[in-house]
């Protein structure tokens, strides 16, 4: 099991390289410049105040030598300097990764549940209205660009129904009280992001759990549970529930990254305060080493939950566990 | 291929029986290439015009159906003239993405051993960047316009087919008529794409509706950030570009994106629709 | 404003004292929110004097000058200012008991390296260029030795522009522009910097020991960014803010004047002098006769800009210096709507129909640029001229085609920063055309006259023969028109009415906000 993590580990830290390399590439032979972008801020800027900008920031130097010298700074755990904000990456992206996986994770823990509960649903009626219900409302909140669900969201709750806030991820003001009311606070502010990012990965969970129940509900074993009297929430909730969880499981880590576009997304129409929104607008900015950063962050993300997906699917399947 | 034209028929008939989604599909998606002709063949409005004030509310006869825009433009000559960028875009996108993903699926499923490990490698690799940001990086790198904005979906958009159609090709190549044939002396080019990939299309021809509507929606998404070609009337642009003011005027924004949906709707259900149909082990049927 | 300055100096320091205690409506402390789109790389004033930089900057830093809203000085951390008569050396008499915020005083030596940093780093030259030294005879004096007289001093010693830097911080040898201190601000103005969340939001508290005694009101300002204007306007509307500067579109301005709580105003912009306007490349063979930039000027209507494009809430703008401004002359030829006319003048240079001409926008000001961009398309049709427009994809391509040189007609947005030798000068003087610098002379408008009214107004001292040199010189370029004006943006600000002291001057909101109070409750 530990080599089997080790190398994993080390596969990972492979294609995260890779990304680093590709993605430094195709940045800096992006059009727009980075000077001509914060001179823009400073409202005009003499022409040796621009060739000071670009000394400053390597701007000057050969794609090479910056590569090296970005790289040399990762392998030391520095995610070099925002252009813009002349701020450490790093403290940027510290600053902005708790929000986006506590949207992440109450997303991908909400649409977990609820998607087994409505697969379940569907299995357990076998046949009539309820799975055909299921699926259209699983297809149809699939379908939905998730941007636009947000953008409904919002207008429903900013003018009709103002129960909810729309945007933020905090109210500012309450920052001195105390760590209840800023707790239901955030937990408010969760509620539409991870809503919307909910509906539209619903239709994975629900699907793929309808289908593996129904499989696992044919076989011999449920027959004979059955058959010696078993309750029906046992049958379903202890033995067949168990015995799908595993495709449900590799659809959970292969969604991750869909998520994590998804958020990029519902982070930029609700205002809230992530990774997505900070290379969102580092993009627009032309702060490239932010970019990379969160481009970085991200990946590592990916691959880490890959990896725990792995790990989770080993314990999990009894099978998998025996071999070494 | 002919001889199998038949069970496939009976086929498409029992699951327009028993599952009308394929059809329901196939129909909206005409819907929407027809309206996408008649905007780009018949009717010479240009969307970007200015036609009447700002905001004007939607009224569903008339001369103004769906009411304006932010700027007074007639929503509704934009919808229809969003429908051709977005298709366009979106089919371009899924070809390069089926071409670039059944190729390297093919060539890692069918040759295996190291050629499949780098292939493999390179697909991960693909999978580990989160698409969307990665194709936000990719359009801001070209400039944009809807052959870039094309080919960055479809970029990024290969990996899932790759794996499926390196499962395929892995299962089929080993199986007794590919044997068969390979000892009848065919070469790797004539098995890959004259006697595995015809097997193996069924599976893929699916999954394509599946890479179109992640395409549809890509295409909205770069759209709506505004990182898409400010020049092309698309839907994603419409909203994006209404979207600041869709607390007075929900219409520019709702009309377009239920015409995003409703199209990537349609094309689910054309997708599960044929999957009913490729596939009898899909369903009870 | 010079002479003024020199007379009433102690007075009006003795007024605004006088006038500090009268509280009487208010309570002090509280808390002010304040909403912005426009997001800071740093606080400090002594780089750039941008919007989103100058409004925490001029709160955390003092200056030595303050404005009221007629454009007069008032002292701040000058008490008294006095200009020698050759107009070669100002004398700043320093406040007593100022101290920057970790205690130590502000002195002489704070100011002459404050004043030298701000020559050295702000992309603004023309500031303090003529500035050759500053002596400090005493920690309590300053003096400002010139190369040249230069009448614009005084403004540049604004609150948004010459902030004060405690020497033992930023003098330390380290680079400014990249000083780790220009994101943890150290100042001597009312508010210290508690918080700098980039991008999300910043936290100011009362400085305990700030010099004006009693000031300021508030125990804490904070200001936060939201990236887009609905969703500012829907925390507006929901009273998560209390002050939202810098309003410009008409749907945002109609529906903050819906708000019952706010009142809303676009008092406290006049030195920003923010000009739309319409450059031409007069390189450009096609622009080059002036003839043609007129018939386009005669055929352009600023009342249905202002008033149906910008729904009325903008105001025309008819000459290079802002309308408000004392310089400003109000008899430049205003080219009302004639297209006749317009279609003679081209006719007279042989262009009649099919003269093809693009024009570009600054992508982002929707209702100022691109609308603007698409309106001049529709109508110069009507004088015969097709227009294309283009669009760049963001700011920085736009700005790189213009510096470029790489453009015929383009919309712009350029300010007026308080006096014409900081924000005017440098779009006409022809020593300013220099390729790949965007919002510098890219008009490549050169005319000696002008060059020769422009170095003169710079250096003189009376504000009588100033103004007339400048009247000249706004005649000649409103009838060159290397640029055309067309209006004002309509920057609005939308504050609490509870509020007392709103940020009105002429600095607005990038002016320190010590007087701000809550009324109180009846």
């Amino acid at each position: 099991m530990t080599g089997y993590i080790a190398r994993r580990l080390l596969h990972g830290l492979f294609l995260v390289a890779g990304v680093v390399v590709v993605n430094f590439v195709l940045l800096r032979l992006a059009p727009g410049d980075t000077a001509t972008a914060i001179a823009g801020e400073m409202g005009g800027a003499t022409a040796d105040v621009l060739a000071a900008i670009r000394a400053d920031y390597g701007l000057d130097r050969p794609l090479p030598t910056q590569l090296a010298i970005y790289l040399g700074h990762i392998a030391r755990g520095d995610l070099g300097m925002s252009h813009y904000f002349n701020l450490p990456v790093s403290s940027l992206i510290a600053a902005r990764l708790g929000p986006t996986v506590l949207l992440v994770a109450s997303a991908q823990i909400v649409a977990l549940v609820v998607g087994v509960a409505l697969g379940v649903l569907a299995a357990r009626a076998r046949g009539g209205a309820v799975p055909t219900l299921v699926t259209a409302f699983t297809t149809a909140c699939h379908a939905m660009p998730v941007f636009w669900t947000g953008i409904m969201l919002v207008v429903l709750f900013a003018s009709i129904l103002p129960v909810l806030p729309v945007e933020g991820m905090s109210d500012l003001r309450l920052r001195d009280a105390g760590w209840i009311t800023r707790t239901l606070d955030v937990a408010r502010h969760l509620v539409l992001p991870v809503v919307t990012l909910v509906l539209v990965h619903l239709a994975q969970y629900a699907r793929i759990t309808g289908a593996a129940m129904r499989e696992v509900l044919a076989a011999d074993f449920i027959r004979v549970v059955r058959a010696k009297g078993a309750p029906e929430r046992t049958v379903l909730f202890r033995h067949a529930l168990r015995n799908a969880a595993l495709p449900v499981l590799t659809v959970a880590g292969l969604q991750f990254g869909h998520l994590l576009s998804g958020a990029l997304l519902v982070e930029t129409v609700f205002n809230w305060p992530g990774l997505g929104r900070l290379a969102f607008e580092s993009l627009l900015r032309r702060d490239y080493p932010t970019v990379l950063g969160v481009l970085l962050c991200a990946a590592a993300m990916v691959v880490v939950v890959n990896l725990l997906t792995d790990l989770a699917y080993r314990l999990a399947d009894p099978r998998l566990r025996t071999v070494p | 291929m002919t001889g199998r034209a038949d069970p496939w028929l009976r086929r498409f008939l029992s699951a327009c029986r028993t599952g009308p989604s394929a059809v329901v599909g196939m129909a909206a998606l005409l819907v929407v290439c027809a309206m996408a002709l008649y905007s780009v063949f018949l009717d010479g409005r240009d969307p970007f015009d200015i036609v009447s004030l700002p905001h004007r509310a939607p009224t569903f006869v008339g001369p103004l159906p769906l009411g304006t825009d932010y700027l007074g433009r007639d929503l509704a000559v934009c919808l229809l003239a969003g429908a051709a960028p977005t298709l366009s875009v979106a089919a371009v996108a899924a070809g390069l993405a089926m071409v670039l993903g059944v190729a390297l699926g093919a060539l890692a499923g069918f040759f295996g051993g190291r050629l499949d490990d780098l292939l493999m490698r390179f697909t991960e690799f693909f999978q580990v960047l989160p698409a969307l940001l990665f194709a936000m990086v990719l359009v801001t790198l070209w400039s944009p316009s809807p052959t870039t904005i094309a080919l960055t979906i479809g970029f990024v958009a290969w990996p899932p087919t790759a794996r499926l159609a390196r499962a395929e090709f892995l299962r089929i190549r080993d199986l007794e008529y590919v044997v068969a044939a390979r000892a009848a002396g065919a070469g790797a080019g004539h098995l890959m794409w004259r006697v595995i990939l015809p097997n193996a299309a069924p599976p893929l021809i699916v999954s394509a509706t599946l890479v179109v509507t992640t395409a549809i929606l890509f295409e909205a998404a770069l759209s709506f950030l505004g990182l898409g070609d400010p020049d092309t009337m698309s839907w994603g642009q419409i909203i994006g570009a209404n979207r600041e003011y869709v607390l007075d005027a929900w219409w520019p924004v709702a009309f377009p994106g239920l015409a995003i949906f409703l199209t990537v709707l349609a094309v689910s259900l054309l997708g599960d629709g044929l999957n009913r149909i490729l596939d009898p082990k899909s369903d009870g049927a | 404003m010079y002479r003024f300055g020199r007379i009433l100096a102690r007075l009006a320091f003795a007024l605004v004292l006088a006038a500090a205690p009268a509280l009487a409506d208010g309570r002090p402390g509280g808390s002010l929110v304040i909403l912005s789109t426009q997001v800071p790389r740093h606080v400090n004033g002594a780089l750039q004097s941008g919007v989103a930089v100058a409004i925490p900057s001029t709160q955390i830093f003092a200056s030595l000058l303050r404005y009221d809203a007629e454009w007069n000085p008032e002292p701040y951390l000058a008490e008294s200012w006095q200009v020698s008569d050759d107009g070669l050396s100002v004398t700043l008499k320093l406040v007593a008991g100022a101290t920057f915020h970790d205690g130590r005083p502000v002195t002489s030596e704070d100011v002459a390296f404050s004043i030298l940093a701000i020559r050295d780093n702000h992309p603004f030259k023309s500031m303090f260029a003529p500035v050759e030294a500053v002596e400090t005879p005493d920690p309590g004096t300053a003096v400002i030795r010139l190369g040249r007289p230069h009448p614009a001093l005084l403004l540049a010693l604004s609150p948004a522009l010459a902030p004060i830097l405690p020497k033992h911080v930023y003098g330390d040898g380290q680079d400014l522009r990249t000083h780790p201190a220009n994101v943890a601000a150290v100042g001597a103005g009312p508010f210290r910097l508690a918080e700098f969340q980039p991008g999300e939001h910043i936290i100011l508290k009362r400085y305990e020991n700030f010099f004006l005694p009693g000031r300021p009101y508030l125990d804490e300002i904070v200001i936060r960014y939201l990236p887009d204007v609905s969703t500012l306007l829907l925390a507006m509307e929901r009273g998560e803010g209390d002050l939202r500067p810098f309003a410009t579109g008409s749907q945002e301005i109609r529906r903050l004047r819906q708000v019952d709580r706010l009142a809303v105003t676009n008092a406290g912009y006049a030195a920003l002098g923010p000009i739309n306007w319409l450059a031409f490349n007069t390189r450009s063979p096609k622009l080059a006769d002036r003839r043609v930039r007129q018939a386009i000027a005669y055929a352009i209507d600023r009342d249905y800009i202002v008033g149906t494009l910008h729904h009325g809430v903008s105001v025309a703008q008819r000459g290079p210096i802002v309308e408000g401004s004392p310089f400003f002359d109000p008899t430049v030829p205003a080219y009302d709507l004639d297209l006749d006319k317009a279609r003679g003048l081209l006719a007279e240079v042989g262009l009649g129909d099919g003269l093809q001409l693009t024009v570009d926008y600054v992508p982002g000001l929707v209702e100022q640029q691109k609308n603007l961009a698409e309106y001049l398309k529709s109508q110069l049709k009507k004088i015969g001229i097709d227009v294309t427009v283009r669009t760049s994809p963001d700011t920085a391509t736009w700005a790189s085609r213009i510096a470029g040189h790489d453009f015929e007609m383009t919309m712009d947005t350029v300010f007026n920063w308080g006096d014409p030798v900081i924000g005017v000068h440098r779009t006409y003087l022809s020593s300013n055309i220099r390729p790949g610098v965007v919002w510098s002379n890219t008009q490549s408008y050169a005319d000696a006259r002008v060059d020769a009214l422009l170095e003169a107004a710079a250096v003189e001292l009376d504000p009588a023969r100033r103004k007339q040199l400048y009247a000249e010189f706004q005649q000649i370029v409103a009838t060159d028109l290397p640029v055309y004006w067309l209006n004002l943006l309509p920057f609005h600000t939308a504050y609490d009415r509870r509020l007392g002291n709103p940020p009105l001057s002429i600095w607005g909101v990038l002016s320190p906000m010590d007087e701000l109070y809550w009324i109180k409750d009846k």
